[in-house]
């Protein structure tokens, strides 16, 4: 059976439908319950798999260069992307801090690598998965990998910081941030659906 | 036999039940605990999450206030309530009208994560400002209680089977395949 044979089955309500092609900016949505079931795409059918890369790139100088400089007094402290899960596990509150970690970095890095494998053409494909058990992979990892909304929270504590010390944004900051939307993109060429057995899968976009 | 007021065991969705109580409770300490001491010189303050917001009101940062207020007290709440609604709902197997529970279902999936908002706050500004006797900031105990509720609501959301507005748990999915 080819890809254009197999159902799309909605996430939420378990409708079967069948594919149809979408032009840019074309929404299909589920005949029973309205859910978006796919987009049509404005990029290229490999740009998911670019902006996945780009993102994984990008993980690196986010992880390892300075995020915020902040200044009191003549007093400087440059600080990292997990700077604050350091002094959470200091503070004594290790879950918490494990939480941080997993939610604001190790998630998400983990989700784009596995966002990768799945869109890679299967060629290249060196990987000894089953791309059933990576769509489930990444659907589990897509609810808990949540950097845009640590990068919300660092604006929020930026102003919030407002004239108790002098804050300076660093590189790390930005290919944070890049890396962020890098993931959104990429998340962009990808449909959740639903097995017949109720799990949550993630796959990659077939021509509709 | 008697009837009993509220069962769950038709529906399947007793974990999600559980998990939806378990945060209902959390968010009890979330709320009456302080989630950050800050410190400036020798001046110690305790903030909870709802003192944070309007602190942030009082220096004119309203939009953040709303920011902050809508994603650490509004969403867990309205979360909470509407998965109170949806389980009600489905208590007796799908409700009539299921578009409307559905939709509901939809937001409360996309909503969830914002609320961690203010566990990335704590965890970036305890980090950040530790510059001695002139100016910590600490995260407390609130906040732990407050990142234990927004997992267990984002959790409870993942348990319950959306399937359940449509068709009775153990069926195998209806419908014929549509354009």
């Amino acid at each position: 059976m080819s890809a254009e044979d197999d159902p799309l089955i909605c996430a939420v309500c378990g409708q079967h439908h069948q594919r149809v092609h979408l032009k840019p900016g074309e929404k299909a949505e589920c005949l029973r319950c309205d859910t978006v079931l796919a987009r049509g795409r404005w990029m290229g059918p490999e740009a998911p798999l670019v902006f996945a890369v780009t993102g994984i790139i990008l993980a690196v100088p986010a992880c390892l260069l300075p995020f915020i400089t902040a200044g009191k007094l003549g007093d400087k402290r440059v600080s990292l992307l997990f700077t604050g899960v350091g002094a959470l596990w200091d503070n004594g509150m290790r879950t918490l801090s494990m939480l941080v970690l997993f939610m604001g970095g190790i998630v998400p890095i983990g989700l784009l690598v596995t966002l990768v494998l799945l869109l890679a053409p299967p060629p290249s494909r060196r990987c000894v998965l089953d791309p059933r058990e990576l769509a489930r992979v990444a659907a589990w990892l897509e609810r808990w990998a949540i950097p845009e909304v640590q990068v919300l929270a660092i604006l929020v504590a930026l102003l919030k910081l407002g004239s108790l010390v002098d804050v300076e944004l660093g590189p790390g900051f930005w290919c944070y941030c890049a890396m962020t939307l890098s993931l959104i993109f990429a998340l962009c060429g990808v449909e959740k659906q639903r097995l017949p057995d109720g799990q949550a899968i993630l796959t990659p976009e077939h021509p509709k | 036999m008697k009837r009993r007021w509220f069962t769950l065991e038709s529906s399947g969705n007793t974990t999600a039940a559980a998990l939806g109580l378990a945060a209902a409770v959390m968010l009890v300490p979330a709320n009456l605990l302080p989630v950050l001491t800050t410190a400036t010189s020798g001046n110690d303050r305790d903030d909870t999450i709802l003192s944070g917001v309007i602190e942030l009101w009082r220096r004119n940062l309203a939009p953040i206030a709303i920011i902050v207020f809508t994603a650490s007290i509004v969403i867990p709440f309205a979360k909470l309530v509407g998965l109170a609604w949806l389980l009600f709902s489905t208590r007796n197997g799908p409700p009539r009208d299921p578009c409307l529970p559905t939709r509901i279902y939809n937001a409360l999936d996309f909503i969830g994560r914002w609320s961690m908002l203010d566990v990335f706050l704590a965890a970036f500004l305890t980090g950040l400002v530790e510059f001695g006797q002139f100016a910590t900031v600490e995260a407390r105990s609130g906040i732990v209680a407050f990142a234990a509720a927004v997992i267990l609501t984002v959790l409870a959301t993942a348990a319950f089977d959306p399937a359940t507005l449509w068709h009775a748990p153990n069926r195998t999915t209806p419908g014929p395949a549509s354009p």
